[in-house]
């Protein structure tokens, strides 16, 4: 017999061990490469989706009428390269869609927006412009748009037409990128996680081998052979497991991934487009690295660094880098130095965790009853004992934490950035620039209508030291109009504001700037701020300042009063209620206004309830990937309980032998199980605090410029220690059925572990 | 009549092995006086950690009755109230050795000594003197893992006598100790046991240390099939 085979016969007599190792290798892989298989997904089509829609341009009449198919057959036979795009909105559930033509496109070569979709997506939302005629015809409404390709110059396009940027709803691009970005940061915490039961599982079998670790070494096998043999052992073991793993994962993720792609497509107006499978190895290659690291870094860590094996040196260890990591995460310079802080403090916590947890449980102890006294030192003992597991388990109820606060945030964000946008039940958009005074006059002039005002949209330079009118050091902001200033607006929520502020914005005595000026260039309330406007440079104070979700840019706010009549207004439009007017009849009367036939009218409360059940749809992932983490962690600190609590079954049999019932002794089990799984997700809770508002107020502002607000869902917080608390109970259970089982069996001498304190 | 301290009438005991019944003992009956001490010897598995276990009631017989001090049990019963009258001897009156494992491991010397007292509902204040009197007392703070095994079984012979029990029922206690050791502590054990006049049952394999004791019941036989 080989020392190889005599090594794998523990496993031979022990099968389950070797299923729970696999098991967990498999399960690791398969959350990992779930987690990160959806974001790949989620980034490639974020991607494309933002190349299909951006900056792209699109010809409307000089008149105003709608586009028909004649428009288009005339442009083409003038030589010009138009696609037409017919949007389709269809009552809900379906949505909308869009129609595109392949073979009109194919003169956009491959910048074709939509055109990719086409055949990937099997008509959703991209189909065939025939069938998307087809529903018009069966009485959804469609809306014709002509696009051109974005190197079309103003002079190539015939009279009676005019190029207009085309852009499909709001852009909430960054919003999504910032909502990637957390994901990335969940695989990695995912990563953490697996890494930590693995090593658990690991380590736990190596306890069990010891002697016959011990009697190969007094047949003289040298240690360090015995060391090379248990890595192969774990190479090949992994490099087998991690086959399925992946498979698995590909498969969760495409389970999700349905429901993932909706999420974005409504969320972006824009397809997922399906990603091309990807490669087993370099997955294959993460895990099998990720989980060697586990099993034997610490060897390694220990051959060279001896030191770190002392008790004390996980304080020594442990507390600074606690401090050093919160210092960084708080004042943080750059991304990569706040994930550095991010690591320090989740390695420090994992070190320090069931240390303080050992001590908290029998800290002060001495004076109470005996038997109290032994319950804390078991206590304690257990916690040190079972620190991985119980570690791994206080990740992941703290990442549980924070995505469930980052997600429920990111949509109250949403909810709010929309609620901010789109206030009015409705909006028109204004055909031209001259038409806004038209409009505006026609709109004051009617009793009964409700609330409303003009957005007017521009360009804008901000002159940071105001030393004169000096372009080139000026920054380019957007700005946003509003005219006149009313309940529609003055609702918001200002992150920081002087004094009547709404009333000083009206009068045209202030101005407000978004959070991501504010951030980028200083700005507080109060501050004045120079920008120009049309031939003059004013500079009025800052007088409050708003958040502006998923935006890059920054953006400043001003009364439509102060603007100049020579300003270049990009785009305009009417926000508004129609009060007891019927939305159609007010239509009617702008239409005749402007002397057009058909208005671009968007009804705000439907991109409302798509925005929102594109949440609840978000919800539902993250859920299911964390859950599913957490369920990971619960087993695995349930099967690590049990099995050591069963290491020590002879001595919780002392109880019974010492004259309590087996009810009691059964009752010392659930408390001390309970303790053990509850002070876990209590341990939990700071980390998960902590890492939610790293997350929304640390990430976030570094990387967009801009912070989600911090939210605490105490309701949630209860759910978690509710869960864990089942598990603890059903460790007691196991446990009570073990101890059910031959009370008082006679001890065999050679048993090892167990006697642990 | 006085009831006896410890009687036992009629035992009968099976383990199945496979299909097969397997006869551990028969008819088996015992009785012992305070102050008297009963050697159980026979061969490895002849049956003497069954017995011990079915005289504390942690095993039940399959027939028989067993009695103690004032409580009578009878047959293989096992309901709830059947276990709490036995639980409680075992918490006041039957102090349990067995040959390893009789400490906790998280609590130190003098903290099992108390743990056990206070169950017995014992002054645990009197803790120390018995770890004094067993020799062990400059270790009372030491956890068991930091002592030897000779001194944890002391520790157990003190948990044992801080209980002031009726009766001491010991599994081999000193079977994984060396001559010497083995003598010293079995000395003390029926040292304090005569003092104390609680009634002792000791399964050994040591045919001399059965010679000390006042009666000896030889199982012998392995059991048959
Ligand atoms: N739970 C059980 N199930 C089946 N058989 C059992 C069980 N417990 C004990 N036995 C059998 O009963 C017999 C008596 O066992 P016991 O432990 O009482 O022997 P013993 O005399 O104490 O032996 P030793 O001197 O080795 O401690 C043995 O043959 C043993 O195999
Ligand atoms: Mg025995």
């Amino acid at each position: 017999m080989t020392v190889f085979s005599a090594l794998l016969s523990h496993y031979r007599r022990h099968p389950l061990q070797l299923l729970a190792l696999a098991l967990m290798i498999v399960l690791a892989t398969m959350l990992w490469t779930g987690v990160s298989h959806l974001t790949d997904h989620a980034r490639a089509s974020l991607a494309q989706s933002e190349r299909a829609i951006a900056g792209q341009q699109q010809l409307v009449r000089e008149d105003g009428q709608a586009l028909s198919v004649q428009d288009f057959a005339y442009l083409r036979r003038q030589g010009l390269c138009v696609m037409p795009w017919l949007e389709v909105q269809r009552p809900p559930p379906e949505g909308r869609v869009i129609g595109v033509d392949p073979f009109a496109s194919a003169c956009f070569g491959t910048e074709a927006p939509g055109q990719a979709g086409v055949d990937a997506l099997n008509g959703t939302p991209f189909l065939d412009i025939a069938e998307a005629k087809a529903m018009v015809r069966q009485g959804s409404d469609g809306a014709l748009s002509l696009l051109v390709p974005v190197d079309v110059e103003a002079d190539a396009v015939p009279a009676d037409y005019r190029l207009k940027d085309f852009s499909m709803g709001p852009a909430t691009g960054e919003l999504g990128e910032s909502f990637l970005l957390n994901l990335d940061a969940l695989g990695v915490l995912v990563l953490l996680i697996t890494a930590l039961l693995v090593r658990s599982v690991y380590q736990l079998g190596l306890v069990q081998r010891r002697e016959s670790f011990a009697l190969l070494g007094r047949f003289g096998v040298p240690a360090a052979r015995v060391q090379v043999l248990l890595l192969i052992e774990m190479v090949v073991l992994t490099s087998v497991c991690v086959i399925p793993g992946i498979w698995l994962g590909r498969l969760l993720a495409e389970m999700l991934g349905g429901s993932f792609g909706q999420v974005l497509e409504s969320l972006f107006d824009a397809p997922l487009y399906a990603v091309g499978g990807d490669g087993f190895v370099l997955p294959a290659l993460v895990m099998v690295t990720v989980v060697l690291l586990a099993c034997f870094a610490d060897r390694w860590l220990l051959r060279r660094l001896p030191w770190i094996s002392g008790r004390q040196s996980v304080l020594w260890f442990g507390v600074p880098a606690l401090g050093l990591g919160l210092a960084m995460v708080a004042w943080p310079f750059t991304l990569g130095w706040l994930y550095v802080g991010i690591a320090l403090v989740f390695v420090a916590v994992g070190l320090l965790t069931p240390r303080v947890l050992s001590f908290v449980a029998q800290w002060r102890a001495e004076g109470a009853g005996a038997i109290t006294l032994w319950q804390r030192r078991e206590l304690a003992v257990l916690f040190r004992r079972l620190a991985l597991p119980v570690v791994a388990l206080q990740f992941a109820v703290a990442m549980v934490l924070a995505i469930q606060a980052l997600v429920t945030t990111f949509e109250d964000t949403f909810e709010r950035w929309l609620g901010q946008r789109l206030e009015a039940e409705f909006y028109v958009e204004v055909p031209e620039q001259s038409a806004a005074a038209d409009g505006v006059r026609y709109l004051a002039g009617l009793s009964g209508l409700g609330d409303w005002h003009l957005v007017q949209r521009g360009k804008t330079h901000v002159v940071p030291e105001m030393a004169g009118d000096d372009a080139a050091t000026s920054v380019e902001v957007d700005l946003f109009s509003i005219s006149p200033i009313g309940p529609l607006v003055t609702g918001w929520t200002l992150l920081d504001a002087t004094p009547d502020a709404w009333e000083k914005l009206a009068a045209g005595q202030g101005v407000m700037v978004n959070e991501q000026l504010a951030r980028r260039q200083g700005y507080q309330p109060g501050d004045p701020i120079g920008f120009v406007l049309g031939e003059q440079t004013l500079a009025l104070p800052v007088v409050g300042v708003y958040a502006d979700y998923g935006r890059p840019d920054g953006e400043i706010l001003v009364a439509g009063k102060i603007l100049p009549e020579t300003f270049n207004t990009r785009f305009q439009s009417l926000s508004l209620n129609p009060g007891t007017l019927a939305m159609a009849e007010i239509e009617q009367g702008l239409a005749t206004v402007w002397n057009i036939d058909q208005l671009t009218v968007r009804d705000n409360g439907s991109i409302r309830s798509l925005a929102s059940g594109v949440f609840d749809q978000t919800f539902l992932i993250t859920r299911a990937i964390t859950v599913l983490t957490l369920v990971l962690a619960g087993t695995s600190l349930l099967v690590m309980g049990w099995v050591f609590f069963t290491t020590r079954a002879r001595y919780y049999r002392l109880l019974f032998v010492w004259g309590l019932s087996r009810r009691e002794a059964a009752g010392q089990l659930r408390w001390l199980a309970m303790c053990l799984t509850g002070a876990v997700a209590v341990a939990a809770l700071p980390l998960g605090v902590w890492l939610t508002w790293t997350l929304v107020s640390r990430i976030n502002p570094l990387a967009f410029g801009w912070s989600l607000p911090m939210a605490v869902y105490p309701g949630f917080w209860l759910e978690m220690l509710v869960l864990c608390l089942v598990i603890g109970l059903a460790i007691a259970v196991l446990m009570r059925r073990q101890l059910g089982a031959g009370v008082a069996a006679p001890v065999v001498a050679n048993v090892s572990g167990g006697g642990e304190r | 009549m006085v009831a006896s301290l410890l009687t036992a009438r009629g035992l009968n005991k099976q383990f199945r092995s496979g299909n097969q019944p397997v006869s551990v003992f028969r008819n088996l009956s015992l009785q012992l006086d305070r102050g008297e001490s009963l050697a159980l010897t026979g061969r490895s598995g002849s049956g003497k950690s069954t017995l011990l276990n079915i005289l504390c009631g942690l095993e039940q017989p399959d027939t028989g009755s067993v009695q103690v001090l004032d409580e009578v049990f009878e047959g293989n019963n096992t309901d709830r109230q059947t276990e709490a009258r036995w639980a409680n001897l075992r918490r006041q009156q039957i102090g349990v050795v067995f040959q390893e494992a009789n400490l906790m491991p998280a609590l130190s010397l003098l903290d099992n000594v108390r743990l056990r007292a206070g169950l017995a509902g014992q002054n645990e204040d009197d803790c120390r003197d018995w770890l004094e009197r067993l020799r062990i007392g400059e270790l009372a703070g030491r956890f068991p893992d930091q002592v030897s095994g000779g001194q944890r079984q002391r520790a157990a012979l003190a948990m044992v006598f801080a209980m002031n029990p009726a009766l001491i029922l010991a599994d081999e206690p000193t079977g994984s100790l060396d001559r010497h050791t083995a003598e010293d502590v079995t000395g003390q054990l029926f040292d304090l046991q005569s003092r104390h006049g609680c009634g002792l049952i000791l399964a050994t394999h040591d045919a001399e240390l059965a010679t000390r004791c006042s009666h000896h019941l030889d199982l012998g036989h392995l059991p048959e099939t």
